[in-house]
């Protein structure tokens, strides 16, 4: 743990002494200017503190002398506390790194949300990540299938999704519970529409074990209670090396969710959130995130990550699951695990 | 200058007794300070509650365009909710059955009997209560998963069997993780109570010829009604809103709950329904207002007196070889619930990953790093501060408030307790909300939201209701005789509260301070949503830790938290070894 966050520190000083082209641009030279004024930029985060989240705001603190505080909740709590200071006219967050998603439920239900304007590095994004007016993708985190090495042999490992619905994996397979909102349901509503429909059916005559303890679960599988576990996020496994652990990306691709970044209504510290949401697409910060198993949103990253993320960095991507569909997906979920 | 004599000191202060006392005594006075009183309680709970009652009846929460409709009571009243709210009754009798029968069992050991070490036990059994309940449900992991769960492997290893001892993913294992907390909590009730007991009453049972098994059952057992009864009480209402348990242990079972249910609707929806979250809260709190009704009748009219103006020390029975069994019954609990998932706990900090026991997974790394880390140590700053002034503020609330419902007859007073039980039965998740609209919807002016005070006016409601309770249970066994003698005497209102009712219940206050101390220490639910940069509390940043994946760490400030609680409990029981022998 200890050198893995020495890792990080020493990338995020690095970031500090990148130079960076946009600089020149006179425009943005006036926001910098005027983020600096503000002095600070309160950021409303789900990240929860994660390492390199922490080492990309140190470098942004040390390359700008702009203090950032952090607020960091669970999604749902980010959302209800945006919405309620918002509605009771205190706006005290800037910025807030959250689910596509919430982002787009933000925009449906309310008011919360501003354009962010122009962000040159916006440009060196890598498909398929766009930004909106009001949203700037942050980072992405993809999901696999994670498998205990010492219960499932090396011919017997899962390469597609289908593979799951094998007879010999009846009952032992632990899994997110898919029904609420999460990142079991996320694979199932994403399965759902690329496996077809047949899929979640076969998958839930499988028996599938349902659990609620994401960080823990990997390490359940890990200890032998189970051979298989899903949806297994890719970075939430970063940091269990020398387990006798494997994140297998299945053929078809990984779903995935993605956190982006959006400029809060009446922020307090416009200009040092725009400066913070340019910094977070910086190719070192990028590849803090890459390091620790994310799929990088910008161009030049995937190939610098270390040996052993390469392929997390790289890996296809299946799709994400869409706020038009996650009411039915509940429910279809709710129906096939009753 | 001239100085006072200590006399003159004395007498002055003696004169300002009798003053305040004169004051308390007069009918406005006494109406002005009840409704000052009524005002801070209905802010503590009635505020928060309105907010919540408004999202109950509205399609939106506070703050967004909606309608007034009854979709949130009419999700209530439907079948499947029905099952969840049997269900859930169902697992809180049976957890407050168990650990009410456990913790008046082992009170009665510790604090009556000559059971060898009572003082370490008593230390010990108090344990669990005060580790967060995420790492012991992850020790229950380990210990009791039906695969390869360690109790299960050394079974399959003795007996040779194919199956499985046990399996904590179950009813059973649900049930079993509350009482593990529930036992000790109850325990810290009763065990006061047990020692508060005047024993000539036992005595008398036994000189009439009474067993020792008939004494318990038809003198001390019916005296400590209140402590009992308030106990169970408590320890149902827990029990319905308690979370991790079945979250943890009743997930991968399909056993689902009430509270699994709000969780599900407030964070785990597409649009977070807080109309059905918080209309299925006010049911709940219906229902229990049924129980606390109950509670009041049952105790209404009855005496349970037992420290009277009669000299007395807690007498100790004699179990004779009976003793190495209660020493028996209490380290079996010690070991089954404190040694084996803490001894996980332990064992696991000092390896790179919990459950990898290999020499070359051998590291102090997790230590060095919450030990190193500044935010941990932020947050212990702040939760101290906030522990020690939140637990005092609200014993001394609770205290004033328990005084107003059990020893005086002024009118109003059913109002003021009845506003203080309201924080226990609302779900701490609902009323976490609560909190949150309540704070951000306050006039301008009114700066609480997004300071340090907002956690602990939060802190201080959600406390109110236990030491209220504590404090209740202690005046109830004081003989009013106690207090007329002091005033007969000469002595003032305040010099009789403090000489009398103070000084003879403060063991209880001592236990209350603990279980509000440790109860901010735990507090996330309202904690996660009000604090702000710069007051981060530990619970907090434990959470941020494990979300993290840093159970191991976790662990660390969890071991860190119960040396603390050893060392509260050893102060704590010299004091009131010194009181007692003082007596």
């Amino acid at each position: 743990m200890l050198k893995a966050m020495r890792s990080i520190l020493t990338a995020a000083c690095l970031i500090g002494s990148c130079s960076a082209a946009l600089a020149e641009d006179p425009d943005w030279s006036g926001v910098v200017d005027a983020a600096k004024k503000e002095g600070k930029v309160v950021v409303y985060s789900m990240a929860l503190g994660a390492p390199y989240y922490v080492a990309v705001l140190k470098s942004f603190e040390a390359k700008y002398g702009i203090k950032v505080e952090s607020l960091d909740l669970r999604a749902s709590e980010l959302a209800e506390r945006v919405r309620t200071e918002q509605s009771a006219g205190r706006f005290l967050g800037d910025a807030e790194i959250i689910t596509t998603t919430m982002i787009e439920e933000q925009l449906k239900t309310g008011d919360y949300v501003q354009k962010v304007g122009a962000i040159p590095n916006v440009g060196n994004l890598r498909e398929p990540f766009k930004a909106s007016d009001v949203s700037v993708p942050a980072y992405v985190q993809p999901m696999g299938i994670l498998i205990n090495t010492r219960l499932v042999k090396a011919g017997d490992e899962p390469k597609s999704w289908n593979d799951l619905n094998d007879p010999k994996w009846k009952g032992k397979i632990l899994s997110d519970d898919m029904r609420p909102l999460g990142s079991g349901n996320t694979m199932f509503a994403v399965l759902q529409n690329k496996m077809g429909a047949s899929f979640n059916e076969k998958l839930a005559d499988q028996k599938p074990v349902f659990s609620r303890d994401m960080r823990n679960d990997a390490r359940r599988v890990a200890r032998g209670e189970y051979p298989i576990y899903v949806p297994q996020v890719f970075a939430f496994a970063s940091d269990l090396k020398g387990l006798p652990i494997k994140v297998v990306i299945p053929e078809e691709g990984a779903p995935y969710a993605q956190m982006e970044f959006a400029l809060l209504k009446n922020a307090a510290h416009p200009n040092a959130a725009r400066l913070l949401i340019n910094h977070f697409l910086e190719a070192d910060s990028q590849l803090l995130y890459a390091n620790a198993w994310m799929l990088p949103v910008v161009k030049g990253v995937a190939e610098r990550a270390n040996d052993d993320a390469k392929m997390f960095a790289n890996a296809k991507l299946m799709g994400m699951a869409t706020l038009a569909e996650r009411p039915s997906m509940m429910e279809l979920a709710r129906k096939l695990y009753q | 200058m001239s100085t006072l004599s200590s006399n003159e000191v004395a007498a002055r202060s003696m004169r300002l007794g009798f003053r305040a006392g004169r004051l308390m005594e007069g009918k406005a006075p006494r109406r002005l300070a009840l409704a000052a009183l009524a005002l801070l309680l209905a802010f503590l709970s009635l505020y928060p509650l309105s907010m919540l009652f408004y999202g109950s009846l509205h399609t939106t929460p506070p703050g967004m365009a909606g309608t007034f409709d009854l979709s949130g009571y009419r999700q209530v009243f439907t079948w499947p909710t029905a099952m969840l709210f049997a269900n859930t009754v169902g697992i809180s009798l049976l957890k407050t059955f168990f650990s009410l029968l456990l913790a008046v069992l082992f009170g009665w050991i510790i604090s009556r009997t000559d059971t060898p070490m009572r003082g370490v036990l008593e230390v010990l059994i108090t344990l669990p209560f005060f580790v967060p309940p995420i790492l012991t449900a992850m020790a229950w992991g380990m210990l009791g998963n039906p695969q390869v769960g360690v109790i299960n492997l050394v079974w399959r290893w003795m007996s040779g069997s194919e199956e499985s001892l046990i399996n904590v993913y179950s009813y059973a294992g649900v049930v079993w993780h509350m009482v593990q907390y529930s036992t000790p909590f109850l325990f810290l009730f009763v065990v006061e109570a047990f020692r508060a007991m005047d024993p000539a009453l036992e005595e008398a049972s036994r000189m009439c010829g009474a067993s020792q098994w008939g004494t318990f059952r038809r003198v001390s057992l019916p005296l400590m009604m209140p402590a009992v009864i308030t106990a169970f009480l408590l320890s149902f209402i827990r029990g319905l809103e308690n979370f991790e348990s079945p979250l943890f242990f009743g997930t991968p079972a399909r056993i689902e709950v009430v509270t699994t249910a709000i969780y599900n609707s407030i964070h785990h929806q597409s649009i977070p329904n807080y109309q059905f979250a918080s209309a299925l809260s006010f049911v709940i709190m219906a229902l229990m207002f049924l129980l606390v009704f109950w509670h009041w009748r049952l105790l209404r009219g009855r005496n349970f007196q037992t420290v009277t103006g009669k000299g007395y020390s807690p007498r100790v029975i004699k179990l004779g070889s009976w003793r190495w069994l209660t020493f028996a019954l209490c380290v079996a609990f010690f070991l089954v619930s404190v040694v084996l998932p803490i001894g996980q706990l332990l064992l696991g900090s000092f390896f790179q990953f919990f459950g990898f026991y290999q020499w070359d997974m051998l590291t102090l790394d997790h230590y060095r790093s919450v030990l190193g880390n500044d935010e941990v140590w932020r947050a212990f700053r702040n939760t101290f501060l906030l522990g020690f002034g939140g637990a005092s503020v609200t014993m001394l609330l609770g205290s004033i408030v328990a005084y107003v419902s059990t020893r005086t007859r002024w009118s109003g007073r059913r109002v003021i307790d009845v506003l203080a039980w309201l924080p226990w039965m609302m779900p701490g998740m609902v009323l976490a909300v609560g909190f949150l609209w309540g704070f951000a919807f306050l006039p301008g002016a009114i700066t609480i939201y997004g300071t340090i005070w907002a956690l602990l006016i939060a802190y201080v409601a959600l406390g109110t209701p236990i030491s209220v309770r504590v404090m209740s249970a202690a005046y109830h066994q004081l003989s009013f005789d106690l207090e007329e003698c002091s005033r007969v005497h000469g002595a003032g209102w305040w010099q009789t509260l403090w000489r009398i009712l103070v000084a003879l219940a403060w063991p209880s206050f001592a236990v209350g301070w603990v279980l509000t101390f440790f109860g901010i220490m735990r507090e996330l639910s309202a904690s996660v949503l009000l604090y702000s940069v710069g007051s981060e509390v530990l619970s907090v940043v434990l959470l941020r830790m494990w979300e993290n994946g840093q159970a191991e760490a976790v662990s660390v400030v969890g071991l860190m938290m119960m040396s603390l609680v050893f060392l509260f409990r050893w102060v704590q029981l010299r004091l009131i070894k010194r009181y007692v022998n003082a007596l």
